[in-house]
């Protein structure tokens, strides 16, 4: 080999080891994935001794009602969590956008929850809103109130809650760090013309975060379909089915009910939900990023 | 620079903001020093005998002293500790180098534009683990495997021991590639945008200077970007060390790792909140002391997920 | 503390070991051997952790516990008993999974060993293990496939069985003059009658949580009020009306139990218990254990126990464990003799003593046993009237019992119509059962 070919195979080189890695361990189980779902599969079954069933398995969760429960919960349990923490995170991020001490400090403080291990954080929930020693009924007995079954009659709202808690601080930090990156000659602009803060947010800040809030809603949006420990821990997906998201229901299906090919088919159907989801997402957050640029240029050309 | 002063009911809810995200884990933190009657019992606040007992359970297989509130050890807590590290550590390491060369590759001999890049990298996080439960089950229990006559297969058994072909299933490197994969393009997508900020003209001198492509990568690039390789480095650790599906599907009794201790340890037949809340806590320390101190390196790798995304 | 007297018997265990051993004792050729055993993380089997070290003692072979919850247990099984070779040497199964694994053929028929001469001990005495548990755990090939009958075979030993019993609060019952329940009508009664005697205490603790633990505390009552899953021809006919009372039964159970007990797996409720929130508790026999300990028991000394009240007949739940050997094994014979080490009359007595659940008619009766365990006595007068037949132990039991336990949850939490509800359950369980080819004779 001279060296000018192995110059020339060096990129390659360089690209190999993750190519070959994301090749075996996600796309080909994806391709497997798929090709099993047309399969009626037994987890002690190899897949070569299965048999082929065509759409069946697509067809039995299409009239399942089980099924059709557990996405409505996963729709309402995303789209939940991602506009309440949108707005929370957000209205905090402009509360706190201020010139203060110690903000990094406060910074460390918020990311604590989102570190620590989604099981954990389920554990700790769930030990909370125990029925008589957790700390939410006890607190509100103190208080003479009545206690509230947390994990039993309001499972999906006490989940949401736990979710707002790790999560509201990813879109407090993002937030902020757009809020500080915007330009200062806008804000002064605007400051000069007697705009009031209300009208600061509503039409600078706001408009010009945008880019970043659509980026971030749906980045939260694809976690907020990936949640499955913190539910594990906390309720198993019960009462009932009421808070068995999809990816629970996936896991349940393969281990408790032992049917792969099921599973595989409903692991398409989320993925195909996420995919939809993604895009529009992203086909939005393009034509938002077109217009704050524009926005942008504007109130420059107008200050300048 | 100067500060400018607040009035106090912002300060007051800047402390309930703090009381709000620390107080659960500071409950859980109060909760493993004591005993489960005192926490069923309802003993509430700091008035209680703190106790290291429920961390002893919880360690009982790698202490060197024997306990004498247990008659045997059922929680090998310190077992999966040590997979926990030996799987988080790898993957961390492995995927660095991987993705580190990767993204190398992307930037300087453009390949791809970073649109492509970004949008494979939103792909594969839209992936949520569950998807890959079914397949990867499948494939690492029965087709990824060396057949135990074969010559490699009957090595590792003579080696290792156990029984049966020879899978990925039940072994460390079985999980170690997953998350592996998991995170690559996260990594890379960060790691580019550092890559991106190396000025060229120094690597044409190291060039000059005769340094072949990898010395130029590794002693040029690599430790210009090493805020970058500190950001990925603890995004990459926290998945690999708090994931609890995977692992559980493709571990076994010898390869559990502590998510999967903790959850099976919610068993029915005892809820024993004091050991639970130990093990947690152990779980949480490492992440815990990440945010202390290198919270700014967490949120470069936050801010350039998203921001310049 | 314990340790140390472990280790004193464990002393006085290998002293005699010695002298045994000069009589080439049967143990000889797996001296040194090490046997991995699936055991759940369950009341009975802790208390089989500790009795371990004497059988390692006595016969040099090692013994390695993967102790695993139950429902996680059977995932593993399922996963390990479909290799060609598997890890495990023995196995401790539920009930319910005996179905799967006979008809998959993945566990060892005991003739095999039961006749080997070498192995099988002539003192095991086999006639006094308890029939209702041999049939239901053990035995796969009779009657309706899962019950006795002429046509079967033993594939497993009882180990960790159970049955229900009521267990109250006998301070509670003298301060109010309440009389034990013995019907099902006086059990209704009283536990709803507690919450406005005892203000803030809740009747009965039972099980509610969505999927098993709901079918399960269903389950309990359906069989004392005359119901069943299925007729003999299979058609499902849990929708009728003692499926519709049982149902009926634990939605009042639920309602007039402590609070938020429509969450309760089966920790909670007897947590519940032993915390003194509730008066009675209706459940398995593996508790008696915990509720006399006095660092996890606020009532110990105040708990008496009684049958499991009657409905339009007697009938207790049978249920707990079974110990076998995987059909993939590396040690089987090995694992054999560890099994029947397990189930004799000495390794039953020792595991009772320990706190577990006794197998055997004599260690009811035993003498030190009932001086340690006073309930024994009425634990064994229970076990006559344990149903054998109180669930349906079928390979597609497991997707019922998922099904059924999701709808009753949706009854208890979200006020669904219990005959509707059940209505629905009977429709689906028909599909399952006509796929499965249940109807083909028809």
């Amino acid at each position: 080999m001279t060296a000018q070919t192995f110059n020339r195979m060096t990129p390659y080189m360089f690209l190999i080891p993750a190519a070959v890695t994301m090749g075996i361990a996600l796309l080909y189980p994806l391709g497997y994935m798929i090709y099993g779902s047309f399969r009626d599969w037994d987890p002690s079954q190899n897949i070569s001794e299965t048999e082929f069933v065509g759409l069946k398995n697509y067809i039995t969760l299409f009239f399942d009602p089980a099924f059709h429960e557990s996405l409505s919960v996963t729709l309402i349990f995303a789209f939940t969590v991602v506009v309440a923490e949108m707005l929370i995170g957000v209205g905090l991020a402009l509360l706190l956008d201020r010139n203060i001490r110690g903000i990094s400090v406060l910074r460390t403080l918020f990311i604590l929850p989102m570190m620590i291990a989604p099981v954990v954080v389920g554990l700790m929930w769930r030990y909370m809103y125990h029925p008589t020693v957790g700390t939410f009924n006890r607190t509100l007995k103190s208080l003479g109130f009545e206690g509230i079954d947390w994990l039993g009659q309001h499972a999906l709202l006490s989940v949401i809650i736990a979710d707002i808690w790790q999560w509201t601080p990813f879109i407090l930090i993002l937030s902020l760090a757009a809020l500080q990156s915007l330009p200062a000659s806008a804000l002064e602009a605007a400051r000069i013309d007697g705009a009031t803060t209300w009208q600061q947010i509503w039409h600078i800040k706001l408009p010009l975060m945008m880019p970043v809030l659509v980026v971030t809603a749906l980045l939260r949006l694809i976690d907020a379909f990936k949640v499955l420990e913190v539910i594990l821990v906390m309720t198993e997906g019960g009462p009932g089915l009421s808070t068995e998201i999809v990816a629970l229901r996936i896991s349940r299906t393969a281990t408790e009910f032992r049917e792969l090919g099921t599973a595989a088919a409903m692991s398409n159907y989320l993925l195909l939900l996420l995919l939809f989801l993604t895009m529009a997402m992203f086909a939005i957050s393009r034509i938002q990023e077109a217009r704050a640029a524009r926005l942008a240029r504007q109130i420059e050309e107008e200050s300048g | 620079m100067t500060f400018e002063r607040q009035n106090p009911a912002f300060y007051a809810l800047l402390a309930v903001l703090i009381f709000m995200s620390v107080g659960p884990v500071l409950l859980m933190f109060v909760n493993s020093f004591k005993l489960d009657v005192d926490i069923i019992g309802g003993t509430t606040g700091l008035l209680f005998l703190p106790t290291i007992q429920n961390y002893e359970t919880a360690l009982c297989d790698i202490l060197w002293y024997e306990l004498d509130h247990l008659d045997f050890c059922s929680l090998k807590f310190g077992g999966a500790l040590i997979n926990s590290l030996i799987i988080a550590l790898i993957s961390t390491g492995l995927t660095l180098v991987i993705g580190c060369m990767a993204a190398y590759a992307l930037v300087r001999f453009r390949f791809f534009g970073r649109d492509t890049v970004s949008l494979t990298t939103l792909m594969v996080r839209m992936v949520p683990p569950a998807v890959l439960l079914v397949p990867v089950f499948g494939l690492w229990n029965n087709e990824f495997c060396i057949g135990k006559t074969t010559l490699v297969g009957a090595w590792i058994r003579d080696i290792f021991g156990g029984r049966g072909d020879v899978c990925l299933a039940g072994t460390h490197s079985g999980i170690i590639i997953i998350y592996v994969a998991m995170n690559l393009p996260f990594v890379i997508w960060i790691l580019q945008s550092f890559i991106v900020q190396v000025p060229r003209s120094l690597e044409e001198a190291a060039r000059v200077d005769g340094a072949g492509p990898f010395q130029v990568f590794f002693r040029i690039v690599l430790p210009l970007i090493k805020p970058g390789l500190a950001a990925a480095a603890i995004f990459t650790f926290r998945i690999a060390w708090n994931e609890y599906l995977l692992a559980s599907a493709l571990s076994d009794r010898n390869t559990k790792t502590v998510p999967i201790l903790i959850v099976n340890n919610m068993s029915e037949f005892n809820v024993e909140w004091g050991v639970i809340m130990a093990t947690g806590m152990l779980l949480a320390i490492p992440p815990i002391i990440f945010t202390l101190f290198a919270s700014r390196q967490i949120i470069t790798g936050m801010t350039a997920g998203a921001v310049k995304g | 503390m314990l340790k140390t007297t472990q280790r004193i018997a464990l002393g006085a265990v290998s002293a005699l070991a010695l002298t045994v051993a000069a009589s080439a004792g049967p143990y000889d050729d797996y001296e040194g051997e090490t046997l991995i055993v699936n055991f759940p993380a369950h009341p009975h089997f802790d208390a089989v952790m500790r009795i371990l070290p004497e059988f390692t003692a006595e016969t040099g072979i090692e013994v390695e516990v993967d102790q695993l919850p139950y429902l996680k247990m059977r995932e593993r099984q399922t996963l390990e008993l479909a290799q060609d070779e598997g890890e495990y040497d023995l196995i401790a199964y539920v009930v319910f999974s005996k179905a799967d694994y006979v008809y998959a053929d993945q566990l060892e028929n005991l003739a095999r060993y039961f006749m080997n001469p070498k192995l099988a001990d002539p003192a095991y005495d086999p006639d006094d293990l308890i029939d209702g548990y041999v049939y239901n755990i053990g035995f796969a090939g009779g009657n309706k496939g899962y019950l006795e009958g002429k046509t079967g075979s033993l594939f497993g030993i009882p180990y960790g069985s159970e049955t229900s019993i009521l267990g109250y609060r006998t301070d509670i019952f003298e301060k109010h003059g309440l009389s034990v329940p013995e019907t099902y009508d006086e059990l209704l009664d009283i536990a709803c009658r507690i919450p406005e005697l005892e203000p803030g205490m809740g009747g009965l603790s039972s099980r509610a949580a969505s999927g098993h633990h709901a079918s399960h505390a269903f389950l309990l009552h359906l069989a004392p009020l005359g119901g069943r899953i299925f007729d003999d021809q299979w058609n499902p006919i849990v929708n009728n009306a003692a499926g519709a009372e049982a149902a009926n039964a634990l939605k009042t159970i639920v309602d007039c139990g402590p609070e938020g007990s429509t969450s309760f797996g089966f920790g909670e409720a007897l947590g519940s218990f032993l915390n003194g929130d509730t008066a009675m508790f209706l459940d398995t026999t593996v508790v008696a254990g915990q509720i006399n300990d006095p660092s996890k028991s606020k009532v110990v000394g105040n708990v008496g126990w009684a049958l499991h009240p009657m409905g339009v007949r007697r009938g207790s739940q049978t249920g707990g464990f079974g110990i076998g050997i995987p059909a993939n094994a590396e040690n089987k014979e090995a694992a054999f003799l560890l099994m029947q080490w397990l189930t004799s009359k000495k390794g039953d007595k020792l595991v009772a003593l320990a706190g577990g659940n006794p197998s055997r008619f004599s260690t009811h009766a035993d003498a030190d046993v009932n001086a340690k365990f006073p309930h024994m006595a009425t634990f064994g007068e229970a076990l006559k009237h344990a149903d054998p037949d109180w669930r349906p132990i079928i390979p597609v039991w497991g997707k019922i019992n998922a099904d059924l336990g999701t709808t009753l949850s949706k009854v208890l939490t979200e006020g669904l119509d219990v005959q509707e509800a059940l209505d629905g359950v009977a429709e689906r369980t028909r599909a399952v059962m006509e796929e499965a080819g249940y109807y083909t004779w028809q």
